[in-house]
């Protein structure tokens, strides 16, 4: 039997809350499957329920019903967590620490023998881009650097498991693509990696399976190409040199139309339609610039879900 | 790995933070001041030096361990859960309890080494006083640690379920309590008041009973101190210290952290 990194079965939280202990449901029967080796995007908006449920995972908050298991270990065993690296939302760290006695404690307290910590952590701390910077005091890096930081300490047991909560937040593009690169390095050296993350471009970049969480409940889950399909659900054209009567036309025509400079972008809602206005601007002795078919994308997903649930 | 290593682990770094806190420098220095102050009071006094050097010495060593207890021992733990680092070594195969008594072996490290310093300080004033030494100081200062060690698992205690403010305001108020519950006792015991005297006698036996750790006023006088009390009185310290301790493992351990 294969057993999962991550398996969860009808994982409730409701929490309390406010004087008269008021009950929120924060997680609702959340069932979630993801296989070894794979890259698995939570995504969900903000106050969806990600954070909790991952919570739920790595033994910080307590499940109200269900269950969840990492590597086959039921979560309320603290051995599901050895082999478990975990990067929490905010860079919250022991900022009176450098770099280096930052992962140290963190290796320590897994147990890791002195010298490997000795000669892991350089490395790690390369991996992660803060070579250079391990005798600092963590209270002086910035917010990209604390982040790495956190990245590095996730990774300082060599884990099977990784989960990041939100590790793109906050994060400059360059930030972001070190950290996409780290995940995709964690899949190719055979690790498991669970990340939520509000940033959708980059969940579809990288992930071989998503779930979406919406109002507690997970709503879509399945491997991208089979939930985003192949079909195409528009085309974005750019032109330039078309005359204001043919712009209007075509503006009518178009679900949005912005100007760039001198060129015009159009975006239609078919493929049909934008060829029919390709084959208007040649016709008219307009220059087109690019066509771009779309594809449903992860946004199309999280919105089509979010329609669905405030029409329910 | 076994429980104990993640406990020295975690107390190490407990040590570490502390020894990072500038509040922490500045309570040791302003205790050094009182301690040395002894010298100049004693300038003006007429006669009974000796008192004057040792009252000041063991008061200051136990006021100022005191406000080190509470108000370093409630930041530390709270500040790991505001701070929200507890997330990352929780989430580890880390137990709730060995990161609660990580975190108190910590501070009883801290304590140990602050209550030496403290200890050296009026021992130089001693020597420079010319002063006499018993071995009841010692024991005095012994008590002390262990009242310190009380302390800091009721804070520890009151830290697994409430806020810092309202830990450090129970925190006091019980240490306030604890050196009075005797003279409670007597005054319940004279009231007409009804159910005032039962009340008093229950709150005698149950809150922690810091004056039996008080030898502070027979170690300055230069009375004999029978090492059976100071035994005695240290097992009520650790027993009283380990109850509370089990109490914050038991609120902790179902505590989500949010």
């Amino acid at each position: 039997m294969i057993v999962s990194a991550i398996q969860t079965r009808g994982l409730c939280k409701t929490f309390r809350t406010g004087f008269w202990m008021r009950p929120v449901r924060a997680v609702i029967d959340v069932d979630l499957d993801v296989k070894a080796g794979e890259i698995f995007g939570f995504i969900g908006p903000n106050g969806a329920g990600k954070t909790t449920t991952i919570k739920m995972l790595t033994g910080l908050v307590l499940p109200t019903s269900g269950e969840a298991w990492l590597n086959g270990v039921s979560v309320t065993e603290p051995r599901s967590r050895a082999r478990l690296g975990f990067l929490p939302e905010g860079t919250f760290f022991h900022d009176y620490l450098t770099g280096r006695e930052f992962l140290d404690f963190h290796g320590a307290l897994l147990g890791i023998p002195k010298e490997v910590r000795r000669e892991r952590i350089p490395k790690l701390l390369a991996r992660v881009g803060l070579a250079g910077a391990e005798d600092r005091q963590i209270r002086r890096y910035s917010k990209g650097m604390r982040q790495r930081a956190g990245l590095a300490q996730s990774l300082i047991g060599d884990p099977e498991l990784v989960i990041l909560d939100e590790p793109m937040s906050g994060l400059d593009p360059l930030g972001r693509k070190d950290v996409r690169d780290v995940i995709l390095s964690l899949r190719d050296e055979g690790k498991t990696v669970f990340f939520s993350s509000h940033i959708l471009e980059d969940a579809e970049v990288i992930c071989d399976q998503v779930a979406i969480i919406l109002s507690s409940r997970i709503v879509k889950q399945g491997y991208l190409d089979e939930l985003l399909g192949q079909e195409l659900v528009g085309a974005e054209l750019t032109v330039e040199g078309i005359s204001e009567d043919v712009h209007q036309e075509l503006e009518r025509e178009a679900q949005r139309a912005v100007m760039q400079g001198h060129r015009f972008l159009f975006e239609f809602r078919d493929e049909a339609m934008a060829e029919k206005a390709l084959d208007r601007v040649r016709a008219a002795g307009g220059r087109v610039r690019s066509y771009v078919p779309k594809r449903k994308s992860l946004e199309d997903l999280l919105l089509e879900g979010m329609k669905q649930e405030s029409k329910s | 790995m076994s429980s104990l290593n993640r406990i020295w682990v975690l107390a190490f770094n407990t040590y570490r933070e502390a020894v990072r806190d500038k509040l922490l420098y500045n309570l040791l220095l302003f205790a050094a001041l009182m301690i040395a102050s002894s010298i100049l009071l004693a300038q003006i006094q007429i006669g009974k030096d000796d008192r004057i050097y040792r009252d000041i010495g063991l008061s200051a060593i136990a006021f100022f361990g005191v406000l080190i207890a509470i108000f370093v021992g409630i930041n530390l733990v709270h500040h790991e859960l505001s701070t929200k680092t507890v997330y990352t070594m929780l989430a580890k195969p880390v137990r709730r309890w060995e990161f609660l008594l990580g975190k108190y072996f910590g501070l009883l490290s801290l304590l140990a080494v602050e209550v030496a310093i403290m200890s050296a300080c009026f021992l130089g004033v001693l020597v420079w006083a010319g002063s006499t030494f018993e071995m009841g100081l010692v024991w005095s200062i012994v008590l002390i640690y262990c009242e310190l060690a009380l302390v800091t698992a009721v804070a520890m205690f009151f830290s697994s379920f409430t806020t810092p403010y309202l830990s450090g305001m129970f925190t006091i108020a019980l240490w306030i309590i604890g050196h009075l519950l005797a003279d409670l006792r007597a005054f319940g015991s004279k009231s007409d008041l009804p159910g005032l005297k039962e009340l008093l006698e229950a709150l005698y036996w149950t809150l922690p009973n810091l004056d039996r750790l008080d030898i502070k006023a027979d170690a300055s006088a230069g009375n004999p101190i029978e090492l059976a009390r100071v035994g005695a009185a240290a097992l009520y310290a650790w027993l009283y210290s380990f109850v509370l301790m089990a109490g914050a493992v038991l609120l902790f351990q179902r505590r989500d952290f949010r």
